[in-house]
């Protein structure tokens, strides 16, 4: 296809379209990049290896949503536009001062664990990709791995290795 | 004419609002809800459905009667939507990324619905009809077989258990009510939804300024007569399909405001009823096949929605049954459609028959442009 830009108007026209195609994609990427919402679960529990320990006792809010309270072995979520947030920390012991962070959290990850007792204690990285456990596919496994005498046996062993979401 | 003849006339030429104020002055003691009640709902109403009514306009200046292919912009929304949820793109930006995503699709529709009409001028509307029909074909395809298969989809809460398809109803969280919190404002007992008012506003302010422009007189011209335009040198059939895709486009955004208030998205029958629903709001206000304006749109969805709110509780206290307002509900739709269109029909006639008397009485003393005009139809 031949495109003529003979005379002044033809030449502001195709300009215009080419401005108007370019104003298309900065838009789509702005509100791409600034509208992909991310869920935070907000972790405020011990290492297994006792390497740092959970906070007793703190409020957290990100960016400038409602604070949430924590305590030990607490788990609770924030759902975040955009890719780079601010933590704000307030302990129940007025004595540690206030905590404020900033953290960037990549775009394509939706689900995302923050482990506050491990920003605090400076181990990185902090926060991690969060995948649930997929039940159908453990039980699978588990299935072919293992052999169940009876039905409850096999739901005991289940339950034992904790693959219940949210146990 | 006398004045028996004039109220005649009158009340002919608005029968339609007539009986859908006098059935809604009836129904609304049965229904029992209280004015503030009836008044907040008309407001979250007017907000949800205006802008898909107010697409219908500019089809109806350039002759072509209702648009019911507008449902195809009804679809490139919803696809709009899809892939806003998939990629998790939350709020007011959910709601522009589904709008942009939805803009070329339907433009391409828009550009197939209008070439396909202009090989059936004079039938726009039962070609506009069954195109929504042949279309909800591609697109049950599209989203049924493709997504999750041949298109990539992200998130699988959204698909089918089987792997493919997306779920029948799509749950809009992310997006939902997002234009309409944006900006709400507390007058008294009532919430009003500002931003989308002035998103409204706005299509509003535009579809005057286009009637203005070159274009739009240019589609007022094919609207009134085809031959004529033609003759003037105006591109009839480019003109046309411009106004379909206008058309299409405004009703990929309608729709996508439309569900970000409803919350949720029945994927495969959401689009449906759209066309048919903005059809009897705009035809319920008083326009017709060939003229329609601002204020016939903005009359028609509070005197339709009035009925549908009042209707099935009426029903209910007045039958004990609200299955009898929820048929009432279909029936007034399709029948105020029937109406429109044989009232029509019969005014045309009416004015052909006045217009071949007037020329008879003034045989003799030269004959009026008006009454040619009349004649002709």
């Amino acid at each position: 296809m031949k495109i003529s830009l003979k005379t002044p108007k033809e030449k502001r026209r195709f300009l215009i379209r080419i401005a108007l195609v370019l104003l298309y994609f900065c838009v789509t990427i702005f509100v791409l990049f600034n509208g992909r919402g991310h869920t935070i679960l907000i972790d405020n529990k011990d290492a297994d290896d006792l390497s740092y320990e959970a906070v007793d006792g703190m409020e957290v809010s990100i960016d400038s949503q409602e604070s949430a309270e924590y305590w030990p072995g607490d788990r609770d979520k924030a759902v975040v536009r955009g890719q780079k947030h601010k933590i704000r920390i307030s302990f129940f012991d007025e004595e540690i001062p206030e905590f404020e962070a900033t953290f960037t959290v990549p775009f394509s990850v939706d689900m995302l664990i923050l482990s506050v007792p491990k920003m605090l204690a400076g181990i990185e990285p902090f926060i991690e990709t969060f995948v649930a456990p997929d039940f159908v596919d453990t039980f699978e496994k588990e299935e072919s791995a293992e052999s169940f005498d009876s039905f409850e046996d096999m739901y005991d062993g289940l339950q034992q290795e904790d693959y219940y979401i949210g146990s | 004419m006398s004045g028996k003849n004039k109220l005649g006339r009158v009340l002919a030429d608005n029968a339609v609002v007539i009986l859908f104020i006098l059935l809604s002055v009836i129904a609304i003691p049965f229904s029992g809800f209280s004015v503030q009640n009836i008044l907040q709902e008309m407001f979250t109403r007017l907000g949800r459905n205006s802008f898909l009514v107010l697409a219908l306009l500019l089809p109806i200046y350039a002759g072509m009667g209702l648009n019911f292919g507008m449902t195809l912009g009804a679809m490139a929304g919803q696809i709009g939507l899809i892939m806003a949820i998939d990629w998790g793109i939350a709020g007011w930006r959910g709601l522009v990324f589904a709008a942009l995503v939805g803009t070329p699709l339907s433009i391409l529709l828009g550009w197939i619905c209008g070439a396909v009409m202009n090989r059936a001028k004079g039938r726009e509307m039962v070609t506009g009809y069954i195109l929504a029909f042949f279309m909800n074909g591609v697109y049950m395809f599209l989203v049924l077989f493709t997504m999750g298969a041949v298109i990539p989809v992200r998130s699988a809460t959204i698909l089918l258990t089987r792997g493919y398809g997306i779920r029948n109803t799509l749950n809009l969280d992310l997006v939902r009510a997002s234009l309409d919190k944006l900006l709400m404002l507390r007058i008294g007992p009532f919430f009003i939804p500002v931003a989308t008012y002035l998103v409204i506003a706005v299509l509003c302010v535009f579809i005057v300024w286009f009637k203005k422009t070159k274009l739009g007189q240019d589609m007022r011209a094919v609207g009134h007569d085809l031959v004529v335009a033609d003759s003037a040198g105006i591109p009839v059939e480019r003109t046309r399909i411009i106004a379909v895709v206008i058309s299409t486009v405004l009703a990929c955004y309608g729709q996508i405001i439309f569900l970000q208030n409803m919350g949720n998205m029945a994927t495969y029958n959401a689009h449906d009823q759209t066309g048919f629903f903005a059809v009897a709001a705009i035809l319920v206000g008083g326009a017709s096949v060939k003229k329609a304006s601002l204020l016939n749109a903005f009359l028609g969805i509070f005197l339709l929605h009035l009925m549908f709110y009042v209707s099935p509780r009426a029903g209910q206290n007045l039958f004990g049954s609200a299955m009898i307002g929820e048929y009432f509900r279909q029936f007034v739709g399709y029948g105020v459609i029937a109406l429109s269109l044989v009232l029509y029909a019969w005014k045309t006639r009416r004015d052909a028959v006045f217009a071949r008397e007037v020329l008879k009485n003034n045989g003799s003393s030269g004959h009026s442009d008006a009454a040619k005009e009349g004649a002709a139809k």
